[in-house]
This record gives structure tokens, sequence and C-alpha cells, in this order.
């Protein structure tokens, strides 16, 4: 640098020095700020937020969730780690391959999974699971995370199965016969080709069976122990533990009105919803990516391909399925599996495709023969202890002896009563966004606002709707524990499944039908009318139906706004409370001891109804499927 | 156009069974005198007892039952969501407030501390106790009994049951973190029953059962005849509130209770007359 | 001349209907045959069995032989069988992956992990398919990011990554506009040094500009097979005159 001379050289020494030193003010200003600001954050959340220690009614109280936080979270994961394999593994097998008769066994045999009610989960995992754990593990309790992840893990087991299984059919064919023309194996294919390519599907898939997880009340609660503690060490899967959800669940019931405790739940449910939000977007974008066409984006592609973040996934990965592996099993057996899983992944370039083909599809097999008997295990203990209690007196009797004897007829019809009154709500109202939705609105901001909106009502907990409905319907407007509240709650909880279902079915009718009655000279309501809604109703009719079973087994909605524990009549007035099948299983196993004939009674009764519900939607679908395309 | 009609019979079935639905409300021929009583989960059995003798003599008395903690029970009979609240602890200045609830003892309830029958000690002190579930003493062998850890079972925040455990036993102070908690004494009945090393506390009620042995404290054992004497140590009021006077169908119920058939079924459940 | 492969008294059905009757026909080595025909006269089908992809339809059922290095490759292992006889479709179907990727997967499958091979292969299976210059910057972009043609062939180097002896062509050309079918087609005539090529297709004049080779088939049977030029010039049937004067089809 010739051309400059000494003096240049330092002005321009002496400009740089100024410059920095006001960007240095700049900078002092800028952290300034966020210090105060994150430290007042910080002192306000870290009473809530920070805090470990929930204890609303000791001296002095104390409202920390950060165990309820990472509790939630614990039991999630443990859930994910027992029901993506499996899932994935059922998804592969339904979607690749089952033989087209076995196909049309197990994806019925799915959904019934996704229409048992989680109080029936909860009542099932009590007093088979909890009480099949203490024994075998020899433990204090059967109340513990490994139990809440287990059932949870069922429960979250049809989502991720149906989405996944979704993703994967959404894969052109084109893959396939590209890849076996290469002379590769099948199961080569799935694993290289195919289920990369549904990467982004089966991850939302997994997402959501997340949010179910997360979302989780009655179920978590029965089972899960409740100790608001961090496990120790927090690798101990035998630790009781307590959830966001298990929190609201248990304490709403318990507070007074107004109360600070009070509040405090009204911050956990916050919390609760964060979370699920976040939860439904990162889904909602992976959908999106999925529709889109696009894979994986392109750098976290890199990321996928590079060795090094494979081998830290591999790692990581490991730790997890070793660690719980060894509390349930045992360090031997978790080291020889772990030893087992390293050699197959170290050597499966010795080890020949054909091998590696039969001993895969081996897994495959055994995981959906696995998810299979999970069904029939808990229906068979159901239904085997619970019938005998089926009667013509139990069916029309009255409660009597906190339930202990007589009937459920008041319940049953409760429930009945509850779910006509949400669907007579809700279809309204959901149908006419539909319409909105796909017939008079073309994309735009709000309509993406609107639809992003229901996707996130779609993933909000059930206890959230609970919570809802107690403060305003019950508390706030005074109309006390009552049926229309109730229905009201199920109504929102149903409503974005109806809207879904309606805009699916609106949008399969095709534009030709529309234009050909716009061409005739019809408007647009006309047509929407006489020509749309007849040839969607069937879909309509389907997605009614699935939500009917959804609303009757659900419990966390109505059991602060809308139940009573026992009930002479039926009740005749909508602001009167109602009893209800699915709160009844719940009151009598967590406040009846004996675990009796009546119980069980309930839970078949409560199946039998869901069921029956869920089959006639199954059968619907065939018979317009059949009609359609015939 | 087949699939129109077959789907309009299927509507045309779901409306008759909506309408059947809503229609079986009126096969109760009688117009139902109702009233809710709030229970804490404590008194719930005892309370269902008085309300199925009372309503078999009263066909046309509906009276629903919910339960709750102590704390929801007092906001439900202030709210006028129940006619009737029943709370096992004394009711705390703060909550009396702004309301003129009747109060009315209608009896006294022991807590027994229970442990699997299989548990080879009898007899504790409250010194025990509060060492126990603050997690001074973890092991059963420092009281006397097997080389078996104890597993602490107990009720969650804001039940009556625990604020008066807390407050007679623990002397208001915390319980151990790894105490399993349970909203219902059937929970933590069942819980006790089939763990080895656990000690749980009940209402009194709940211990009678043999699936459970009940300790004595500072040498007497539970029961309804110490509770009435007042020689067990952990005892508590079981308190009826009313929101001011009660009319009708409540003030009936009120009196039944208080007469001497209610006393009866009371005692029948294991709970001490006031 | 040697036959590379050749189908003897060859039956198919799919469930209940026959879509193959009694098919006799040899292809020769290193030669480009075409198989020409009205739609469903089953040349596809016929394609299709040479490395038995027909069998991913559950209710195919094959009877007769089909010989290929003299060994019924119907009683062979068939993940075996499409090493040697690779397949290139109607429409160009890469995988979601990098080019590299998509070339690399083959060789990677058949267990070749070493990096600098899979280099080698690459650019020499890119190099016979005419398409290195054109990607050899943009090597690990999205495959999907090719134009149509592009991704034919790379489609067509992804078969020949796995060095089959047979290549088998699925009307390569009807999903492309005339520039790349052209590009394709020259390309096919330079597989015929090192490769055996048989090529479905609809467009007669293709099959005269890159075969040597033409069969015609009609309603499951092979009616008639010799040189090109034969065929379209002087043809011994009256049906193949008939089809490829346009008369029908």
């Amino acid at each position: 640098m010739s051309y400059m001379d000494n003096t240049t050289k330092k002005r321009v020494l002496r400009e740089g020095v100024i410059k920095s030193i006001w960007l240095a003010t700049a900078l002092i200003s800028a952290v300034a700020v966020a210090f105060i600001l994150g430290h007042v954050i910080c002192t306000a959340l870290s009473g809530f937020l920070f805090n470990t220690n929930w204890n609303p009614t000791g001296t002095p109280p104390s409202y920390g969730i950060a165990a309820l936080i990472i509790d939630t979270l614990l039991v999630t994961l443990g859930a994910l780690i027992f029901s993506v394999p499996l899932g994935l593994a059922t998804a592969v097998y339904i979607s690749y391959v089952a033989p087209p008769r076995m196909r049309d066994v197990v994806k019925p045999v799915i959904e019934l999974l996704a229409g048992i009610p989680s109080v029936v989960y909860g009542f099932f995992g009590m007093i088979v699971l909890g009480s099949f754990l203490q024994k075998a593990l020899n433990i204090p309790s059967g109340a513990c995370w490994l139990a809440a992840s287990i059932i949870l893990g069922i429960m979250a087991l049809p989502t991720i199965i149906s989405v996944s299984e979704d993703a994967l059919f959404a894969i052109p064919k084109d893959y396939k016969e590209a890849s076996l023309s290469l002379g590769v194996t099948y199961w080569h294919t799935i694993s290289h080709v195919l289920l990369p390519a549904a990467a982004s599907g089966v991850s939302a898939a997994v997402i959501l069976g997340m949010g179910r997880a997360i979302g989780e009340t009655m179920a978590v609660m029965m089972i899960a122990g409740n100790a608001a503690i961090i496990p120790n060490p927090i690798w101990n899967v035998l630790s009781p533990v307590r959830t966001l959800t298990a929190t609201l669940g248990i304490e709403m019931t318990e507070v007074a009105t107004n109360s600070m405790h009070y509040y405090a739940l009204f911050g956990v449910a916050t919390i609760l919803l964060l979370i699920t939000l976040l939860i439904n977007l990162t889904s909602y974008w992976l959908i999106k990516r999925m529709q889109t066409g696009s894979c994986l984006p392109d750098r976290m592609r890199n990321w996928t391909h590079s060795e090094g973040m494979r081998v830290a996934v591999a790692a990581v990965a490991g730790i997890i399925v070793v660690w719980f592996l060894s509390a349930v099993l045992g360090i031997l057996s978790a080291v020889v599996i772990t030893a087992a899983i390293g050699a197959w992944y170290f050597g499966r370039e010795k080890i020949s495709p054909k091998f590696a083909e039969k001993s895969s599809f081996g897994i495959i097999y055994a995981c959906t023969a696995a998810v299979i008997l999970i069904l029939a295990i808990i229906l068979w203990d159901i239904f085997a202890n619970g019938l005998p209690a089926i009667s013509w007196e139990f069916l029309t009797g009255r409660p009597k002896q906190c339930g202990l004897a007589g009937g459920i007829f008041t319940a049953i019809v409760g429930t009945l009563q509850l779910v006509a009154g949400a669907i007579l709500i809700t279809l309204p109202i959901g149908i006419g966004a539909a319409i909105y939705f796909t017939e008079y609105s073309h994309e735009n901001l709000l309509t993406r606002a609107l639809r992003i909106g229901n996707d996130l009502l779609n993933g909000t907990p059930s206890i959230v709707f609970g919570l809802f409905g107690f403060a305003f319907f019950v508390i706030y407007l005074n109309w006390g524990t009552c049926m229309l509240a109730g229905q009201i709650c199920l109504a929102f909880m149903i409503l974005p499944t109806i809207i879904r279902t309606t805009e699916e079915a609106l949008k399969s009718v095709p534009n030709s039908l529309r234009e050909a009655s716009l061409g005739l000279g019809a408007t647009q309501w006309q047509t929407i009318r006489k020509v749309v809604l007849p040839s969607a109703a069937p879909g309509i009719l389907t997605g009614a139906i699935l939500s009917v079973g959804r609303a009757a087994g659900e419990t966390a909605p109505i059991m602060f706004t809308a139940v009573v524990f026992s009930k002479r009549f039926i009740t005749r007035d909508v602001f009167d409370p109602v009893m209800a099948l699915p709160y009844h299983l719940f009151a009598l196993s967590t406040t009846v001891p004996d675990v009796t004939t009546q119980h069980y009674g309930t839970a078949v009764v409560l199946i039998a109804l869901v069921i029956a519900i869920y089959l006639a939607a199954i059968f619907s679908r065939r018979h317009f499927q059949k009609k359609l395309f015939r | 156009m087949h699939s129109l009609k077959y789907f309009s019979k299927v509507s045309i079935a779901a409306a008759i069974l909506v309408f059947v639905v809503l229609a079986v409300g009126c096969i109760d021929a009688v117009d139902p005198d109702i009233i809710t009583v709030s229970t804490s989960t404590t008194a719930l059995p005892a309370v269902q007892a008085l309300i199925d003798a009372y309503m078999d003599n009263h066909t046309f008395a509906d009276i629903q039952t919910k339960y709750y903690g102590s704390g929801a029970v007092v906001t439900a009979v202030s709210f006028g969501i129940s006619d009737i609240g029943m709370i096992s602890r004394d009711l705390a200045p703060s909550e009396k407030e702004g309301h003129i609830f009747k109060e009315s003892v209608i009896c006294h309830d022991g807590i027994a501390i229970i442990a699997h029958p299989s548990n080879t000690v009898d007899a504790l002190t409250l010194a025990d106790l509060k060492d126990t579930y603050q997690g001074k003493i973890t092991n059963w062998e420092k009281l006397g009994g097997a080389d078996e850890q104890i597993v602490l079972v107990g009720f969650n925040s804001a039940s009556g049951t625990r604020t008066t455990f807390n407050k007679m036993v623990l002397h208001n102070e915390d319980a151990s973190e790894t105490m399993l908690e349970y909203n219902a004494n059937g929970a933590v009945q069942r819980i006790v029953a089939n763990t080895p090393g656990a000690i749980g506390y009940v209402s009194l009620g709940y211990a009678t059962d043999s699936k459970v042995k009940s300790f004595t404290v500072e040498g007497i054992a539970p029961s309804v005849t110490t509770v009435t004497d007042r020689t067990y140590p952990i005892s508590r009021p079981i308190i009826m509130i009313t929101n001011g006077e009660p009319t009708g169908l409540a003030k009936d119920f009120v009196e039944f209770i208080l007469s001497v058939d209610g006393k009866k079924t009371l005692a029948n459940h294991g709970f001490a007359p006031a | 001349m040697t036959p590379a492969i050749q189908a003897n008294h060859l039956n198919l059905f799919y469930g209940t209907k026959q879509a193959l009757f009694d098919v006799d026909i040899l292809f020769e080595e290193k030669k480009i045959t075409a198989l020409v025909g009205p739609s469903g006269c089953g040349k596809s089908t016929l394609l299709r069995c040479l490395n038995r992809m027909n069998e991913l339809i559950p209710t195919c059922k094959i009877s007769g032989e089909i010989l290929f290095r003299s060994e019924n490759i119907l009683k062979a292992d068939p993940v075996e069988l499409r090493k040697q006889i690779g397949m290139v479709f109607q429409q160009p179907n890469p995988f979601p992956k990098s080019i590299y990727d998509n070339i690399a997967y083959g060789p990677r499958a058949h267990g070749e992990h070493d990096t600098g091979k899979l280099d080698t292969i690459v650019e020499n299976s890119l190099k016979s398919a005419a398409l290195w210059d054109e990607v050899k910057d943009r090597l690990h972009d999205s495959a999907l990011g090719l134009s149509g043609g592009q991704q034919q062939r790379l489609c067509i180097a992804r078969t020949l990554a796995v060095s089959p002896e047979i290549i088998l062509m699925d009307e390569p050309c009807s999903a492309l506009d005339p520039i790349a079918t052209s590009k394709i087609e020259t390309l096919i005539t330079d597989l015929k040094q090192k490769y055996t090529v048989i090529i479905v297709t609809h467009n007669m004049p293709q099959a005269t500009r890159v075969s040597d080779m033409t069969g015609f088939m009609y309603l499951g049977k092979v009616i008639e097979m010799d040189e090109t030029q034969t065929i379209f010039v002087n043809p011994a049937e009256k049906l193949t005159q008939h089809y490829i004067t346009g008369k029908f089809g």
C-alpha cells in the first residue's frame, strides 16, 4: 500500500478507533437493555418457570412449574421411544408390506385403538399395567413415569401410524419401480428411498403423536403417581412424575376459585398451550413442506448427510435407548441388545441385502403383531372382566352406594345428551366455516390465518377446554355445573375435526360439477345447496360420526363443567348437571378402592358405545367409497 | 345419486336417534326436586349413604353429589353451584369473608395411618410420623420393622385431609417431595394395599378394610370410639355448610342428617358423632 | 448373431385376463430392438417380463420360460436379475435426492462404499448418458431441479451405474419435448456399443431412427420380428403393413 503515507495511515487508524468506540457504546446500551429486560423477565419467571418446587399448600406456597414441565417432557419422550418404532414399523407394514387382505384387517384395528377413550386407557393402566409393573420389577408402586409413558405411547400409536401411513401412501409409485429395476431389494428401497422421501410427513406424524401425548390428561393422571418431582436420577423411569395436564386435572377440582393457586393453574394451562402451539406449528410447517413436494430444506439435508451428524444422532439415540432398556430390563440385557444393534449398524454393509431384508421384515411383522396384541390384551381384559356386570338392572338402574351397586342408566343417557347437544351446536358452525373456506374464499392472508387457527385449535389439549368452560360458563356466567356448558366445551373440541373433514369432503367434489351448475345459470348458493353439499354429504357424515365418537369418550372437558358424581333422574334442563360414562369410570376408579365388576362394566359400556360409533363411521365410509367409485 | 338416497336414509335414522335421546328425558314421568351436595372426597361415602337412605323414602327427590377438595366445596357453595357442602376441615377466615355460611359439625373423622398388611410395625408416635413424612426416616427398620424402603403416599395439594394431616402431624412444614400424591382416599388406600413398603393416611372409614392395617398413634388405635372421646390424636370435624338458611328439599335433607337416623348412618361408615 | 435374451411359450395372465399369448421372441446382443404395436397389445407387459417387474402386480401369473445366459430367469432371483437387466421408465423418475446420490444409489446398495470408486462410477455414468457437462458443477443439487429431458438422461445414467447387460426402455421419450427426445435418441444409438437395448415405442419414426431390429405385437402376440428396414419397408404380414401405414392403431 505504497500510496498510503504515514499521516493517512494514522488518520485511518484514528477513524477506526473512534468508530469502534461508538460501536462499543452502542453495544453497551444494547446489552444494558437486554440485560435489564432479561433480568426483569427472569425475576418474574424465576418463581414460576424456573422454580422446581410446586407446593401450593406449603407455607409459604410455592408455584414453580419447572418440575412439571420437565416431567411432561420426560413422559412424552418415553412415550415416543416406545411408540415411534412400533408406529413406523406398522405404518410401513400397512403401506408397503401387507397383502391387501391383511391391510383391510390391520387398518380398522388401528382405528379402533384410536377410538378407545383415554379414561379407559387410564383405567387399564392403573389396574393391569400398574400392578404388573409393580410385581414384575418389584417396585413400591406401579404408578410411575414408565407406566405413563407406555400408556401414552399406546395412545399416540394411532396418530403416528395413520399420519405416517398417509405420508408413505403419497410417495409416487415410480420411486419403487425405479429402485427395484436397479436390482435393489425391496427393503433397501423402502429404507433408502421411500422412507426418506416421506421424511417430512413422517416427522409430522411423530410430532403430532407427541402433541397427543403432551395433551393427554386423564390416563396420565391415573397412572403417573403425580409427585411433582424431577426423577432422581433424571433417568429413573420408575420414579413417580406429574405432568402439566395432570396438575390441572387433579387440582382444578380442589382449589378455591380466585385464589392465588387458582391463577397459578391458569398459568400452567398457558404454558401447556404454548408448548402445544409450538408443536402444532412445527407439524403444520412440515406437512406444508410435504404437500409442496419439497423434501427437507437443503441445509437440513446437508446435516443429515454429513457423517458426523449421523454418528451424533446415532450416539444420542443409542444412549437414550440403552438408558430406557437398562431401566426396564436390567443392565445386562440392555448391553446385549445395544451390542446387537451396534453390530448390526456397523456390520450392515457386510451382511447380505437378502438377509437384511428378511430380518427387517421380520422385525416389522413383529412390531405390527405387537400393536395388534396390545389392543387384544386391553379389550380382552376389559370385556372378560366387564361382561359379567352387564345386566338389565345394570343398564337401566340408578347408581347406589357410590356406584358399587345399582346401574348406570343416568350416565348412559347423560353421555348421549352431551354428545347430541355438542353435535347440534357444532355441525352448523363447522359446515358453515368449511363452506366459507372452500367455496367462497380465495387463498389470502385472512383465510390462511383462520386455517392455521383451526389447526391450532385442533391440537389444543382437551383439558384446556374444560378449564376455559369452568372459568367462563360455570363461574363468570354463573351457570353453575351444567349440561349446556359441557356440550359447548365438547362442541369447541370437535369443531376443528368437523371443519376439516367437511372441507376435505367439499374439496373432493370435482370442480366440473360446480362449473356445470354455474353454467346453467344457478347462483353460487344454489350450486352449493343442490350440487356440492349433496355430493359431499357422505364425507361430512363420516366426519360427524367420528367426532361424536371422540366426544363420547372425552372426560377432561366435562369434568369441571358438566358432570356430577351421582344423580338419580335423567337431566331435563340444560342448566342442570348430568352424569356421564367416562367421568363415572374415572370417579369410580379413583375414589372407590375396590376394583369391582361395576368398574369393568362401565368400561365395557363406554367402549362398546364408542366402538359402535366408530364402526358406523368406518362402514359408512366404505359403503360410500364403493358407491362413488363404481 | 344412489349414495344420496342412502345418505338421506342415514340422516333420518340419525335424526330419530337424536330425538329419542332427547325425549328419553321424559321417561321419568315425575318432576323431580333437585339439589346438589358438594362434598370433600373424605365424606363422600358417608354423604352418599345418607343420600341413598333419604332418597329411599322420598321418591321425587334427586340429590346429586359432586366431590371436590374442601377448598373447592366452599367455592361451589358460595357461588351457588351447590346447595349444601361438606368439608373436612374448619372454614378459613378468608373463606368466610363476604358470605354468611350456616355451619354445623355433623361428625368427627379420624385420620388413620395405614400400611400394607404384611408390615410388622404396629405402633407409631406423632414424632415418628413427622420424621417419616419429611423423609428423615426412609426405612421401616428404623421404626422396628423389616428392612424395607418406606414409600410415602399422601394427598395432593388442596385436599382437606392433607391440610389436617399437615397441621396436626407436620406442624405445617412441608412433606417430602417424593410422596406419591392422589386425590382420593380410595386411591391412597389401593396403592397402600398393593405396596409392601407403603405408608399412607386415610379417613377412618377407609382403614377398616382388611386389605390394609392401621397403626396405633401414641398408643391409641383409631376407631369410632377413640375418635368420639378424642383420645385418638389425629381427627377433624366434618362440617356441613350452606349459604344462608337452607330451604325446601335442602332444609329437609339437612334435618335428616342431624336426626338420629342420619347419625346412625354416619356411624356405620366410621364417622364419630359430633 | 448371439441371443441376449429370449422368451419361449410365454403366457401371462392378469387375474383371469390373458395379456400375452404363447410369445416366442429373441433379442440379439448389442443391438437395439424396438417393440411396436397399438396400445394394449402387450408390448410393455412383455418388456416388464424381461426383468420381472410384472410381479409387483399381485394378480399376475406367468408360464413359459425366459432364457438369459441360458438360465430360466422366471426361476431365478429377481433382485440379482435386475442388476443385469436395467429399466428406464416412461416418466422420468429420479429419487428426491441429489444428482450424485441418484447415480450412486445402485452401486451403494450393491455394497460399493469407496468414495473414490463411487466418484468414478458417477462421472462415467453421467458421461455415458451425455449429461456430465450439464451437471458436473452441481452434482449435489437436488435431481428434481433438472428439466424433464435431463431427468430422463439421469435415469439412464442411474441404470448404467449398476453396469447391466441389457437396458429395457418403456417409451422413454413419450413425456419429453422434441429437442429432449432427439438427445435421448442419440444417446440410445450410442449405447449399443456396450449394451443390448430393448425399447418400447409408440413413435414409428423413432423406431426407424434408433432400432436395428423391430418386433410388431398385436393383441398379446408377436406378429412379426425382423430387421427394422424390412419391417417398415417390406413386412411379411398384412397386419404389420396395416399398422405401419396407419390403417389402424
